[in-house]
């Protein structure tokens, strides 16, 4: 069950976050906010973010939990400075350092393929073409809708509400720390506490949302080959994906080509609004 | 602590000698321009020295030019313009020589793990499953040097350069992408010294038959091609070199900088080339393999002998790499992006397919 200090720093967390963050973010009405005032805001969720890292464990070995903590502040503070920054761009680099943050931590679970996999399509694509985008798009200075946040007092709220929501979930699943010496090392052994969640509830052992935990607590990682010997990586995740989760990537494809035809049909010139206006060419070829 | 200290060795070791061998790059380059266009170029740097002693030098090609350009790199005066944005301006060199930097992490300089001779490899970080997801991983983020230095020095030229070059690379990234695919497929790892050993080995029957050795180039011609034509787009050379095509943009995404931030970019273009050159040798073109040479060697003569047969190759890569850029004229633009789009992503596909329906027709034959 829930500590009272648990309980207590948790709620510290939450309320501290929340007002360094509705202090940092950019307020569209009135002046500029003072800077001392985006001083208390950032230090206020400093604290928010130091405080929440006395929940985080750490790997065992010291250079791995240095490596754990440096990627998980970074990750965390980079996503507070994404939704703070007054200018666009500043805020798009800050999306792709947590980005490159969450693909470290990927590394460290031992997820090679993932942290790569990340990086190509997220910070080398995706924030690309917002970069693109914006640096297009605000060729005469910034816009002032662009510089600031809307409704920032609802939106710091509702996220902190459904931080509180997840925070406090994973928070009473937590089964209690390890007596101290003894570490979690091997993945394996990681992998097992997370299926601990599942177990928690009590759940029976025929039970779908049970097997399917235990389904997902299978170390694709190491699957054998008929020869019994241990597939490389990749070949591990194809595997798993393209048999278990068939359906979900056959949608997720289903998905985007769903995208890309409607992209097209929006690119396509269309009839003009008002009577009058020149019939535009049809494309002779595309 | 030995393993650490030894991979810290490795670091120092492969950063010194890529940096020695970009200075000694941009003398090739200015030879073969110089050659190409039936001029001598620079031959004075090193000839008639006179060292303290009272010895002469006649150092021949003007040998020492490399020195003498970094000299003015270091020694020029670093401007800095009024109206940049001064955090991202800084940091855009540093992105784009990093990001050429790091991606030799996993590159085998020579044979590796049980073939490499006790004690050493020929790679820093040996083991690495994804091996060429993670170059690629890497190459991914060297865009955003260039397109936060077109942007951060506030300049329509420079911007220019940059916009240009965040579409290109992009685009280019994908058919770079699938054109590996083909190889990977049939060596079966990703693992880039897998791929060397694979290429060792039997290869195809089609190979076989005709006697040639499996490298990429003989069972993958189609995907080797479509490789080297997205690498030159990639490293941003003559013919893609749109993002600072002098002619136009006056300097591209780099007219603002000067100085030492100036020849970090170059730097970090020319670390690229040999990034792309390693990779398009282990690729497609046996890496370490020659005709006497094979993965049951192991000793120190071999193993030193592999390293200096990749040298060799990626040497010539290079120079093949310069060689096109007095030979083909520039893109232009809609060229640049119908070549990607329009021909070679298509054409990586059909490869693609066609690839692993021989690989599974095979496989199952056996």
């Amino acid at each position: 069950m829930l500590e009272k200090r648990d309980l207590i720093l948790a709620i510290a967390v939450i309320v501290l976050g929340a007002t360094g963050t509705y202090l940092m973010l950019p307020h569209r009405h009135g002046s500029a906010k003072p800077r001392r005032v985006h001083l208390i805001g950032a230090v206020l969720a400093g604290l928010a973010l130091l405080l929440f890292a006395t929940f985080w464990r750490a790997p065992a070995s010291a250079i791995s939990s240095l490596f754990f903590y440096a990627f998980s502040l970074a990750a965390v503070a980079g996503g507070l400075l994404t939704i703070t920054s007054r200018n666009p761009i500043h805020s798009a680099l800050w999306f792709a350092s947590v980005v490159l943050s969450t693909s470290g931590l990927f590394l460290l679970a031992g997820a090679q393929f993932l942290a790569a996999g990340t990086v190509i399509v997220y910070a080398g694509a995706i924030i690309v073409t917002f970069l693109f985008v914006i640096m297009l798009a605000q060729m005469e200075g910034r816009a002032p809708y662009d510089r600031a946040a809307r409704a920032p007092g609802r939106a710091t709220f509702s996220c902190f509400l459904l931080f509180w929501a997840l925070f406090y979930a994973l928070l009473i699943v937590r089964v209690a720390p390890h007596p101290k010496g003894v570490a979690i090392d091997t993945d394996n052994e990681r992998l097992v506490r997370s299926g601990e969640i599942a177990s928690s509830y009590g759940l029976k052992a025929d039970h779908p949302a049970r097997l399917i935990s235990e389904l997902a607590r299978r170390d694709t990682l190491r699957m054998d080959d008929i020869s019994k010997r241990p597939k490389p990586h990749v070949a591990g995740l194809g595997e798993a994906l393209y048999t278990e989760h068939l359906i979900s990537v056959e949608l997720a494809g289903t998905l985007l080509f769903v995208a890309l035809i409607g992209a097209l049909a929006i690119a396509t010139p269309k009839l003009p609004i008002r009577p009058g206006d020149p019939r535009p060419q049809p494309l002779t070829k595309l | 602590m030995l393993v650490v200290i030894g991979i810290l060795i490795k670091i120092l070791v492969v950063v010194g000698i890529t940096q020695g061998a970009v200075a000694y790059m941009i003398l090739l380059e200015r030879k073969v321009a110089a050659y190409s266009q039936d001029r001598i170029g620079p031959n004075r740097c090193g000839s008639n020295l006179v060292l303290p002693g009272g010895f002469r030098l006649n150092l021949p090609f003007g040998l020492l030019q490399p020195i003498a350009d970094g000299a003015k790199m270091i020694l020029k005066e670093d401007v800095i313009p009024s109206y940049v944005e001064k955090p991202l301006y800084i940091l855009a060199p540093a992105i784009s020589i990093i990001a050429a930097m790091i991606g030799f992490a996993v590159i085998p300089f020579g044979p590796v793990g049980t073939q490499a001779p006790s004690g050493v490899n020929f790679q820093i970080a040996p083991g690495v499953d994804i091996g060429i997801v993670y170059v690629f991983a890497i190459g991914s983020l060297a865009v955003y040097g260039v397109i936060l230095g077109g942007w951060a020095s506030n300049n329509k030229y420079s911007f220019l350069g940059g916009l240009r070059s965040s579409a290109q690379l992009i685009s280019y990234e994908i058919p770079l992408g699938m054109s590996i695919l083909g190889m990977v497929l049939l060596a079966g790892s990703l693992d880039l010294n897998t791929i060397v050993n694979y290429q060792d080995g039997h290869g195809l029957w089609l190979t076989r038959w005709l006697g040639l050795p499996a490298w990429g180039v003989f069972v993958q011609p189609i995907g080797c091609l479509l490789f080297i034509i997205s690498a030159f787009a990639e490293t941003n050379r003559l013919p893609f070199d749109l993002p600072e095509a002098e002619q136009e943009l006056v300097g591209g995404y780099h007219t603002e900088y000067s100085a030492m931030k100036f020849g970090m970019f170059f730097l970090g273009e020319y670390l690229h080339v040999i990034t792309v050159s390693y990779l398009t040798v282990i690729l497609f073109f046996g890496g370490w393999d020659a005709p006497f040479l094979n993965q049951i060697q192991s000793d120190w003569f071999s193993g030193l002998l592999k390293a200096l047969v990749l040298l060799v190759k990626v040497g010539l890569m290079v120079f093949f790499m310069m060689w096109v850029r007095w030979t083909i004229p520039r893109f232009r633009y809609d060229q640049l992006m119908d070549l990607a789009w329009k021909a070679l992503i298509p054409i990586a596909l059909v490869n693609l397919v066609a690839t692993a329906a021989i690989v599974e027709l095979l496989r199952s034959s056996h």
